[in-house]
């Protein structure tokens, strides 16, 4: 009975906590990161802790509520996790002149075909598909 | 006194950047110009820094390492949007997939082609193949087909960069009717840099780019020891 009590005030503590859900999230992430490295997959922790995240919000074990603010911020802050790893351009100074601009060229070239490709090849698909669903309708 | 202590050089470089950062979301809610995005505006200050103070990436990185070790968590933290639009995603899987493996095949092609066209070596051009994909993901990639890594890496990173942008000029030149399209451009062109600004678009687009971002990385990986015997 006891033990039940501390789990839902538990429960209480962590839904209305934004730190609290952070640190779980994190804890995902740390067990992730576990089977990653026991596994010897090429996939990141982070992957294996976000289906392990999928399944028990499917299977009801972890409510929505529980992880949703933390999740939140991991996700309105990510672009600061991506900053320092810009500064790796200091290490390439070859890269300074036309070599660099080449490259530079063939990113931002390559860039726009695969967002076009993939965008208007999704957006035929859902297209297709919805006509489908009405055609049935 | 002040600088050569450890401690304060310790924190000096992670303070310096999340203040910056901040400074930068401020800016960009001011102007919202692509160019005044944090991505941009803040490696930018952090780059005149470091090369006015003669720091190289090593000692930058060394300490301000835990910062991009939160990408993992933040992958972790897809999981909520992607379940709150579990029903798009259940209805409209196999789309998705098709748009990964379209865009994972014309991001290796277009690479290919432009870097051949501009006359680079094989090792640039091996090393840019991946760059669509998310770091990790890249990195192994690369390795098996024949590229270098680290170069890879970067390579990502600038992709990140500019994609960001880019997508943004690219939704307004193409008619997309749907939350699909719109997530899945930015989480195949410009992985984690571009499911942070789907986010800024919409739930529906953030959710969509974030699995997109996954699914590119998966498929790739799996893909690389086939990919590495055709090369």
């Amino acid at each position: 009975m006891n033990l039940r009590k501390i789990i839902l005030g538990g429960r209480r503590l962590l839904r209305a906590s934004r730190l609290g859900q952070i640190a779980l999230v994190m804890l995902f992430w740390l067990l992730g990161e576990a089977v990653s490295r026991w596994s010897g997959l090429p996939i990141p922790g982070g992957i294996f802790g976000m289906v392990m995240v999928l399944v028990l919000l499917a299977s009801r074990r972890l409510s929505h509520a529980s992880l949703r603010q933390g999740a939140n911020w991991f996700i309105a802050e990510m672009l600061l996790f991506f900053v320092p790893a810009v500064l790796a351009v200091l290490d390439h100074r070859e890269f300074l002149g036309l070599l660099g601009l080449k490259i530079l060229s063939v990113i931002l070239l390559g860039t726009v075909v695969v967002m076009s490709v993939t965008a208007l090849v999704v957006d035929l698909g859902f297209r297709l598909a919805e006509a489908g669903d009405h055609a049935v309708e | 006194m002040l600088w050569s202590n450890p401690l304060f050089q310790g924190v000096f470089w992670s303070v310096l950047t999340v203040a910056f950062y901040q400074l930068g979301k401020r800016v960009h809610g001011r102007l919202g110009r692509w160019w005044s995005s944090p991505l941009v505006l803040t490696p930018l200050a952090l780059i005149g820094l470091a090369l006015g103070l003669h720091e190289t990436y090593r000692d930058y990185i060394r300490e301000t390492h835990w910062l991009v070790a939160l990408l993992g968590p933040a992958t972790v933290a897809f999981a909520v949007p992607i379940w709150e639009q579990r029903a798009l995603i259940r209805r409209r899987w196999a789309i998705l997939l098709m748009g990964v493996v379209a865009g994972s095949l014309s991001a290796m092609l277009s690479a290919w082609g432009f870097a051949v066209w501009l006359g680079l070596n094989e090792s640039l051009t091996l090393s840019l193949l991946p760059r669509s994909i998310s770091t990790p993901f890249a990195m192994t990639v690369s390795g098996e087909i024949g590229g270098v890594p680290d170069l890879t890496a970067v390579f990502v990173v600038i992709t990140g960069v500019f994609g960001a942008a880019l997508g943004e000029v690219i939704l307004k030149i193409l008619p997309l009717r749907s939350a699909l399209a719109r997530g899945a451009l930015f989480g195949m062109g410009a992985h984690g840099a571009g499911v942070a600004k789907a986010h800024g678009l919409g739930r529906e687009e953030g959710a969509v780019a974030g699995l997109v971002m996954v699914l590119v990385g998966l498929v790739n990986v799996l893909a690389a020891p086939l990919l590495a015997r055709l090369l």
